[in-house]
């Protein structure tokens, strides 16, 4: 039964949006330091290559340049961009193969020296005068020709020839064999997915302080402040307590693309501010973003699902051989990710997976909204319509069958299964008009109509295949506001509102008393950082956590004040007052300032459990496809989530459509191209596809509410969740309408019209 | 990047600039492609001349049927144009298919064609309407047709450190000749066309064989194209869809264009021209009134 | 250097640049007003978008020489906190902000618009902003706000 809440549960006006409207918020570009230089970065224009000599003297001597780094002149040790560096867990060693400069640069990008200088220009012009000597080696782009006993090996690994990471295989039962016996259908396909970008409108940009008494101060665009804390610390061998990294407050999105360090923006910046002495400003252009920042994971996934003849899911085997791009970032943790979400959907007896990760000449990929989600759904839940096809069963009523219900056992223990799938699925279909599928297209149609739906799960943070961990701070302050304090940034998916919302809510005082310190190591206690879905699961738990604590204390503070026992004192709209006689109360302004006269303030530090609980989801596409281009147009979505409780649901609907559309990009026109020399051929918004608001379709969110043991007043994970089965949607729709199966992304004209033309 | 810029107040301040900085400079309008070009090192200048604040180049009239657009007019301003929406409609959509309305704000239609790319969706637009282009320069002032203007990709026949181009002028399209714009995209916005087609169709009294017809497809050579074979086979012919299907196909046997890994291969191109020149075509004809085409669904643009 | 005149959120300013500066460097940079982005600095994102003469243009691609004599609108102009312009109040409510970054140029473009056409249609308001990229809110919370803001301009009353 939905309790009726005073703030959590509310679409309350966002706290940040009066100064984002006047422009007046603050993003790391718009950062100025008294005294700042400009860092540009020189990149490799070889995909493969060994530095043999660099020669930065003429560049020295270009007006206004003030230091040039290359790896002679700075730190040498080894690290991954990737926040792994600090959240892997005693189960597995993240893999540090990035240094600030490469000697071996292993993709177009790949940065081999930098200039801090008075201007931009002055950089950027500087930059042309140092001479590199580059001896080429051969390059490989695809995992496929990582294995093959000639291609090069980029990296050394203990764990196979160019395999970026651990290999994951989750054998789930005894003999996966013994169940593809039992089936009576088999299915079996390999689907191919592109390397996609996160393309947030603010690039990789930091500005940091390398200070006279060696602290680090660093301003940027991280979605981690603080692993990207240790992660400096680290590489600049300086206590981490001697390191700040922060915020200045906002980020211009994330999606991914900065779970840890800002690709080098703050080790470059770092770097240069050492050599100089002075505050040193690193913004990528929009260029450098898409070559040299991580990417999405394509690759190549292989299921094989069996069923029997009743519909009944027996056997289902997922293969994962990822392109890792030149570097290993997340590639373990995508593989792992992917796994488990696979093989979670639905109650299949048998099951099984592998996941691994290859090195190869092109961007590194990592981390992108999803995960490893997005990827491994296409591909289950398009062998799931083949297997529909072939049973003669309904695509939902054969999801409806085999998908895990509540109760079952999930991928994350200890908790059951709270799920409100089935509802999410009636209600989309519903939506979309399901009925009417396999109903509208005429013979002789040369635009026809198609629906298709996907389904799905994720987390709600990152643990157990990360440690992740949030703590919080809360303040009652001595007018009775509330101060609360922890480290996960704002990108965009609303923190820095949702959890003043939960704090204000179990204070018991209206949001605008709350004040929130956030994104920044110096006045917040760790956290893993905002990503994984988990920044309302995971720092709303502490925040609850350290909030409730407050509340207590205040409580009992009042017993003797209010002569009431603490068990029946409440606190709504910052009044303290009793149960059952509510005209005797105190304000919470009384009591803060009663208190602080007699040298007490009430405080506490909260933490987060480590605990997950999987978020549902469907969506369902109407799509619509010229037979005679092969142009697929999105006509309608519909998006039926599960995150359990939606904290604001405003905030909440917000960030599903533009996960749907990012879901539809991936589905039907983004995807990252090299030429044979390994170059980026999209490099610009305007060669990467990504959608304008004129391409936007109809987009329906539908938030379906589900009781949770866990979570902030039952609140799940769904930053990442809009764009997770939108993929399958689409290509099932496009499937319904064209009566052809695509097991490529994206689905470009090109590509459907050839399946059209050879389906004939 | 280092140059002077001069704010020319007409046109022969501008004559005269260029002849002051012989091969040095160059005529900036909308300012779109040039900088870009100049930072990646395809074009140089040392001097800027620009001339939107010519009052004549700000202009488009009609006078006795004939449209001239002066060649500081940008494509929002033609867009929105009264006068191109009611005598030459398919230039007011080439002009909204292009970049974004930030960028139609600022870019010139003359920009557009001294820019010499292939896809240039204006030019497109206006080769259907058998545009000339009028052009200042040293000597005086010509007029070309507007496909002269074309030398290679990327090389415009117009010098711009010499020579300016005042104006674009067609004739106003009638009320028995239809016309349309086609093109295929990946994006609705900020995306160059994978294929576009502009078609402008005169029908005979009869309303039942074509008078003449005028097909332009881009970019499927170094500027529009048009496809003198199929408008030929279209005269006097039967408006139907089977002739115009035929010479669709004809249309494309006159194509060349080339594989991009972005915008697609030549083989999906020649495969979908067909299609789209049909369609133009038959939209085109649709417009006319007292046509006997029987069309369906099949004709849809786009 | 040439000196540039220019009405600035309908103050006169006086700036001394080069002149191939293109005016969202002038702005950002010479004059400190950050409230206009840079995204990619090619007129491909918008988020640079102000009002020249009454056009959304991208500032990006304006060299500002360009500017000289003209009248220029931008975010930081528009609007404070105890008096948000309709369609400030309208973002706001509508839940058409997350990161934003792309909202100074969108609400420009936005306000363009409604400045020309005061009851616009969803077609109207896609190709209005089509040149404004957001990848955080898939446009829809944008539009329907533009949309409110329209209603509120015209008194008939919010959503």
């Amino acid at each position: 039964m939905m309790k009726d809440y005073n703030c959590v549960g509310k679409p309350e006006d966002r706290l940040d949006g009066i100064p984002k409207a006047l422009g007046r918020a603050v993003f790391t570009t718009d950062v100025s330091l008294p005294g700042m230089l400009y860092g540009k970065i020189l990149r490799s224009p070889h995909p493969h290559a060994k530095v043999i000599s660099i020669d930065t003297a003429e560049a020295l001597k270009y007006p206004g340049v003030k230091a040039v780094a290359t790896s002679r002149n700075t730190s040498q040790v080894p690290f991954t961009t990737a926040g792994a560096m600090v959240f892997t867990g005693p189960q597995g060693r993240p893999t540090l193969d990035q240094h600030i400069f490469e000697d071996e640069v292993r993709y177009v990008g790949d940065e081999v020296a930098a200039i801090a200088a008075e201007t931009e220009e002055a950089a950027e012009e500087a930059l042309k005068l140092i001479n590199v000597q580059y001896e080429v080696l051969p390059a490989i782009y695809d995992p496929l020709d990582s294995v093959k006993p000639d291609a090069p090996d980029l990296h050394w690994s203990p764990f196979g020839k160019n395999v970026a990471g651990a290999v994951i295989e989750m054998k789930l039962c005894r003999d996966i064999e013994e169940g593809f016996s039992q089936c009576d259908e088999i299915i079996e396909e390999t689907f191919k997915l592109p390397q996609i970008k996160q393309v947030q409108l603010e690039t990789q940009s930091a500005v940091a302080d390398f200070e006279a008494d060696g602290q680090i101060r660093v301003v940027s665009t991280t979605q981690t402040p603080h692993c990207a804390q240790i992660q400096l610390a680290t590489i600049f061998e300086t206590p981490v307590s001697k390191v700040q990294v922060k915020n200045p407050p906002f980020i211009g999105g994330g999606f991914g693309v900065r779970i840890g360090l800002s690709a080098k923006a703050e080790p470059i910046a770092t770097a240069l501010s050492k050599l100089t002495g002075r505050p040193v400003k690193v913004t990528y252009s929009r260029r450098e973003d898409f070559i040299a920042s991580d990417t999405r994971h394509g690759g190549y996934i292989t299921v094989k699902l069996g069923a029997r003849k009743d519909g009944h899911f027996m056997a289902l085997s997922v293969i994962s051989r990822l392109n890792g791009g030149a570097y290993c970032s997340f590639g373990t943790e995508t593989c792992a990710v992917m796994g488990a979400m696979t093989m979670s959907v639905y109650s299949i007896p048998f099951r099984n997976y592998c996941g691994t990760c290859y090195y190869t000449d092109r961007t590194p990929a990592g981390a992108m909204r999803g995960f490893g989600n997005p990827q491994g759904m296409f591909a289950v839940d398009s062998a799931v319509d083949m297997m529909a096809e072939k049973l003669g069963i309904d695509p939902l009523q054969l999801r409806i069958l085999n998908s895990v219900k509540p109760n079952d056992p999930t991928w994350i223990n200890p908790y059951p299964c709270t799920t409100a799938l089935i509802e999410c699925m009636e209600k989309g279909a519903a939506e979309i008009g399901w009925k009417n599928r396999g109903k509208v297209n005429k013979p002789e149609d040369k635009k026809r109509i198609g629906y298709g739906m996907g389904i799905g799960t994720h987390g709600s943070n990152s643990f157990p295949a990360s440690v992740d961990y949030s703590y919080a701070y809360a303040a009652l302050q001595q007018d009775g506001s509330l101060q609360i304090a922890t480290g996960v940034p704002d990108m965009g998916n609303g923190t820095s509102t949702t959890l003043p919302q939960v704090a204000a809510e179990t204070m018991g005082i209206s949001l605008n008393q709350v004040g929130f310190l956030f994104g920044d190591t110096e006045s917040t206690p760790f956290n893993i950082g905002s990503h994984a879905s988990r920044t309302m699961f995971s720092a709303g738990s502490a925040i609850l956590d350290a909030v409730k604590k407050v509340r207590q204390q205040v409580i009992e503070y009042a017993v003797p004040l209010l002569e009431s026992p603490a068990e029946n004192l409440d606190i709504q709209n910052s009044k303290v007052f009793l149960k059952d006689n509510p005209d005797t109360f105190m304000m919470l302004p009384e009591i803060a300032w009663h208190a602080h006269i007699r040298d007490i303030q009430f405080l506490a530090t909260g933490k987060s459990e480590p605990a997950n609980l999987p978020p549902w989801h469907a969506h369902f596409a109407k799509v619509e496809v010229d037979m005679e281009t092969g142009m697929v147009k999105v006509l309608k979505m519909v998006a039926a989530h599960d995150c359990g409780f939606a904290v604001n649901p405003k905030i909440v609907e917000g960030q599903i459509e533009g996960g749907v559309l990012m879901g539809i990009g991936n589905a039907l026109t983004e995807e990252l191209l090299v030429d044979e020399n390994g170059v980026p051929q999209n490099d610009s918004i305007h060669k990467y596809m990504v959608a304008m608001a004129s391409d936007t379709p109809e987009i329906i969110p539908i938030l379906v509410n589900c009781d949770s043991p866990v979570g902030p007043f039952g609140a799940k994970g769904v930053g990442e969740c809009g764009c997770i089965p939108t993929l399958a949607a689409v290509a099932n729709a496009v499937c319904d309408a064209t009566g052809v199966r695509f097991t490529e992304l994206p689905m470009t004209p090109e590509r459907v019209l050839e399946k059209i033309r050879k389906a004939k | 990047m280092k140059c002077d810029y001069y704010i020319a107040p007409t046109i022969e301040n501008v004559i005269a600039k260029q002849r002051a900085h012989p091969g040095k400079s160059a005529v900036i309008a909308g300012g779109t492609d040039i900088f870009l070009d100049i930072e990646e090192g395809k074009k140089s200048a040392d001097l800027l001349i620009d001339v939107t604040q010519i009052p004549e180049l700000n202009q488009i009239e009609e006078t006795g049927g004939r449209i001239r657009i002066g060649a500081a007019v940008t494509h929002a301003a033609v867009e929105k144009s009264s006068v191109i929406q009611r005598n030459a409609h398919l230039l007011a959509e080439a002009c909204r298919s292009v970049g974004s309305l930030q960028i139609r704000n600022i870019a010139t239609l003359a920009g557009n064609i001294v820019s010499a790319q292939p896809a240039a969706d204006a030019a497109v637009a206006l080769t259907a309407l058998d545009a000339e282009i009028e052009i200042a320069g040293q000597d005086g002032r010509t007029t070309i047709p507007i496909l002269k203007a074309y030398k290679g990709v990327g090389k415009s026949a117009i010098d711009t450190s010499s020579q300016l181009v005042t104006a674009i002028t067609f004739d106003a399209l009638n009320k028995n000749q239809g016309s349309a714009f086609i093109r295929l995209e990946q994006r609705t916005a900020l995306a160059l066309p994978m294929l576009n087609v502009a078609a402008v169709a005169a029908l005979n009294p009869d309303g039942k064989t074509f008078a003449w017809v005028r097909i332009v497809m881009a970019p499927v050579g170094a500027g529009p194209v048009r496809a003198l074979k199929a408008e030929k086979s279209l005269k006097d012919a039967p408006a139907t869809m089977d002739v115009i299907t035929a010479a669709a196909e004809l249309a494309a046997t006159e194509a060349n264009p080339r594989s991009s890994r972005l915008r697609g291969s030549r083989e999906y191109r020649m495969e979908v021209l067909p299609v789209l020149v049909r369609r133009a075509v038959a939209a085109a004809v649709e417009e006319v009134p007292g046509h006997c085409l029987c069309l369906e669904k099949e004709a849809v643009l786009l | 250097m040439i000196t540039i005149h220019f009405i600035l959120n309908g103050q006169p300013v006086k700036v001394e640049a080069m002149p191939s500066d293109m005016l969202l460097d002038v702005l950002r940079g010479t004059l400190h007003l950050t409230g206009t982005k840079k995204g990619c600095g090619k007129g491909e994102c918008g988020a640079c978008t102000v009002i020249m003469n009454g056009r959304a243009v991208n500032s990006c691609m304006v060299p500002v020489a360009k500017a000289d004599g003209a009248r220029i609108d931008t975010i930081d102009g528009l609007g404070d906190p105890d008096h948000l312009h309709p369609l400030q109040e309208a973002f706001i409510e509508a839940g058409a902000i997350q990161c934003g970054f792309c909202t100074p140029g969108m609400i420009m473009a936005a306000k363009a618009l409604l400045d020309e056409n005061p009851d616009p249609s969803d077609d109207e308001i896609k190709e209005a902003i089509a040149g404004n990229y957001c990848r955080c809110t898939g446009y829809t919370k944008i539009i329907k706000a533009i949309h409110i803001a329209a209603r509120m301009s015209n008194g008939k009353g919010g959503v």
